[in-house]
């Protein structure tokens, strides 16, 4: 097999408020072309661990590699180019809301321009047209001009999804992305992250609430338990004794198809 | 664990246990004294404030007291030993506490008796405090726990010493507002006297003609003078805002110098425009001027926006900073698409409402001298000319509303 894309090593983040342990000597390892799903019960550390791979966050102790780069390294500014390699989605979309969709998607690509132009709005043509088609891809070129508060909750997500798309990036970090949507529309936003991972080949790690969600769409599950790895395997291997210690005894498994 | 403690009980040397011994009894001084202090404080004002009623009421005079000095200070103690020992007092209300039997159950009428004669030798020679406990708790049997209402039925306010005590106080404080800020005859006067605005009021149906260009100019300068002010005072509060934001403003200097802007403007702020503008006539000495007016509205109005501004930068989302940042973009360009789009529109409403306030203030502060259509009113006002006061107040009134009616209606645009 070929060299691990991702690895952590020994990830321990300490919030210096209130002393709360988020991460406790978290280990693992990401092939290239995985959907790696991280499942837990919120405040298990999902988010910080996310935000620790693009340095959202910084890490208290531990490594992190990715494609060979040992990214805990790297200085602000080295960061910033290496973040353009990686995408991010969040669970409340984040976008920019009083802007158009256009706008919006074309922010994916301010790693890449001057920032003199982007100051003033000026993206060369070519993104403009990188960000129509990514628009086409995820079935809003109609809504481009739209203001992005005006869109659906699923349509908003689609529009993360194409800001990500715009970094051509190898990795996708999806931070809950459909927990803020109801069921049926989340299949069509984590489809539009399947296609990614397929098509493009994308790397991808989500964190997701719901296990059968975790079942369809990872090729491999890692389970938090208050900031500790509880589980690392293949979605199959979750049996009832595993869903129980992960997310606690009273807990009851709920289908969300 | 008994032997355990009894070695530490042995192994303890007598200055130890002295130590202990102070430092308790320094714990039980502060908080005796301090309900002590509470309860003959209430009750003092409580005495002041019902005297000045009386005096003002029966007399028309001002006094304080209808007893000597002493004997109020006297009296004062006296019912703070009572209320302490027989009720629960102010003090008690305000620490949580309450007065027990060691075994919890309710004191008896014999042990309130010894709380309260004991509660003079304790209480206001202040050194037998640092015993604890204090003498009149340790005869009486009776300590101060905190209170709790367990096991209780929860009496109505009027059913509480304490409650009475606070309607008594709002009562009398009322009162004694009134009585000392109306007389009878400013009353007989209000309702007798009305004629004497006649004029004024009369001016609002003929308004004097010859003056109207005059009062128009000074209307311009008072528009022009809000103006000025709003937007130098935009300009210094935009950057300032940054500095004054508490989420933008991290770590020790960061910190430092959002106290530092904090502060100043919130000092700014409390000192009204009319007392900057007398400040920035005696500074620049030009009478007669708008300029020591824009002054003092431009010194106003950077402090109050700095504080809207900073108010709107603390509240920003930090998902959209997050998801700007994680784009791989830099620190202006996460300014540029993270922070200003969720700041630009509320800036702009706040500026509004700051120029449309600032008209307002204009009229205010030309009375003091500061220019514009203030200082013409002032000096109608202070000739007796009411014919043509009137007519600047109508040119006041229209303009007040039209500014008011159109900043209204932008702002809502803005939303």
């Amino acid at each position: 097999m070929a060299e691990p894309y991702l690895v952590v090593e020994h990830l321990t983040k300490v919030y210096e408020r209130g002393h709360v342990v988020a991460l406790k000597d978290v280990s693992f390892e990401v092939r290239k072309g995985e959907f790696l799903v991280i499942i837990g019960l919120s405040g298990s550390g999902k988010s910080t661990l996310l935000r620790c791979i693009n340095r959202l966050i910084e890490p208290t102790k531990g490594r992190i590699f990715i494609d060979g780069v040992e990214i805990t390294k790297l200085s602000p500014r080295q960061m910033r180019k290496f973040r353009r390699r990686i995408g991010m989605i969040f669970q409340h979309f984040n976008l920019i809301k009083r802007a158009t969709v256009m706008t919006n998607v074309l922010t994916g690509r301010l790693g890449y321009n001057p920032t003199w132009k982007t100051l003033l709005g000026i993206f060369p043509r070519s993104d403009r047209e990188l960000a129509l088609r990514n628009l086409e891809r995820v079935g809003l070129l109609e809504k481009a001009y739209v203001r992005a508060d005006e869109l659906s909750g699923g349509q908003q997500q689609r529009v993360g999804i194409a800001r990500a798309l715009m970094q051509e990036p190898e990795l996708l970090l999806a931070d809950e992305p459909v927990s803020a949507l109801d069921p049926a529309t989340s299949h069509s936003v984590m489809q539009y992250i399947e296609q990614m991972n397929q098509e493009d080949g994308v790397t991808v790690l989500a964190s997701l609430h719901f296990l059968s969600l975790a079942r369809r769409y990872g090729t491999r599950i890692i389970a938090l338990k208050d900031g500790e790895l509880v589980f690392d395997g293949a979605p199959e291997e979750i049996d009832d004794r595993k869903f129980k210690e992960i997310y606690g005894e009273e807990a009851e498994e709920v289908e969300i198809r | 664990m008994a032997t355990r403690g009894d070695r530490a009980a042995v192994d303890r040397s007598r200055w130890d246990r002295a130590l202990d011994f102070l430092y308790f009894g320094s714990k039980a001084l502060g908080k005796r004294l301090s309900l002590a202090l509470l309860d003959v404080g209430a009750v003092a004002v409580l005495w002041i404030l019902t005297s000045y009623v009386v005096i003002r009421v029966s007399t028309g005079e001002i006094g304080y007291t209808l007893l000597p000095w002493w004997l109020v200070a006297l009296g004062a103690v006296e019912a703070a030993a009572l209320w302490e020992s027989f009720g629960r007092s102010f003090g008690h209300r305000v620490a949580r506490l309450e007065l027990r039997r060691a075994d919890g159950g309710d004191p008896a009428l014999r042990q309130k008796l010894v709380h309260w004669l004991l509660w003079h030798v304790g209480v206001i020679p202040v050194l037998p405090l640092l015993l604890a406990p204090p003498p009149h708790e340790r005869a009486s049997g009776l300590t101060l726990r905190p209170f709790t209402m367990e096991g209780r039925i929860p009496r109505p306010w009027w059913r509480t010493s304490t409650g009475l005590y606070m309607a008594y106080l709002a009562l009398v404080s009322i009162v004694a507002a009134v009585s000392g800020t109306i007389t009878w005859e400013d009353l007989v006067r209000l309702f007798t006297n009305a004629g004497a605005t006649a004029k004024f009021w009369r001016s609002f149906l003929s308004p004097d003609t010859s003056i109207i260009l005059r009062t128009v100019q000074a209307l311009i300068v008072t528009v022009f003078m809000a103006m000025t002010a709003t937007a130098f005072a935009v300009l210094v509060a935009v950057p300032l805002s940054f500095l004054a934001a508490r989420n933008l403003m991290r770590g020790l200097i960061g910190r430092a110098i959002y106290t530092v802007i904090r502060g100043t403007m919130s000092i700014i702020r409390s000192i009204e425009p009319v007392v900057w503008a007398i400040f920035f006539l005696v500074w620049v000495r030009v009478e007669l001027a708008p300029f020591a007016g824009v002054l003092a509205l431009f010194v106003h109005s950077v402090s109050d926006l700095t504080k809207l501004y900073a108010e709107r930068l603390e509240s920003i989302d930090p998902g959209l900073i997050e998801a700007i940042t994680a784009t791989g973009a830099n620190r202006l360009q996460v300014l540029r698409y993270a922070v200003i789009p969720q700041i630009v529109n509320p800036y702009i409403s706040f500026t509004l409402y700051r120029w449309d306030i600032n008209i307002r203030m204009a009229t205010v502060v030309g009375v003091v001298g500061g220019g514009g259509i203030g200082q013409a009113l002032f000096f109608y006002l202070k000739g007796n000319l009411w014919t043509q006061a009137g007519t600047v107040m109508l040119f006041i009134i229209a303009l007040v509303w039209a500014i008011d009616y159109l900043s209204a209606r932008l702002r809502a645009k803005l939303a």
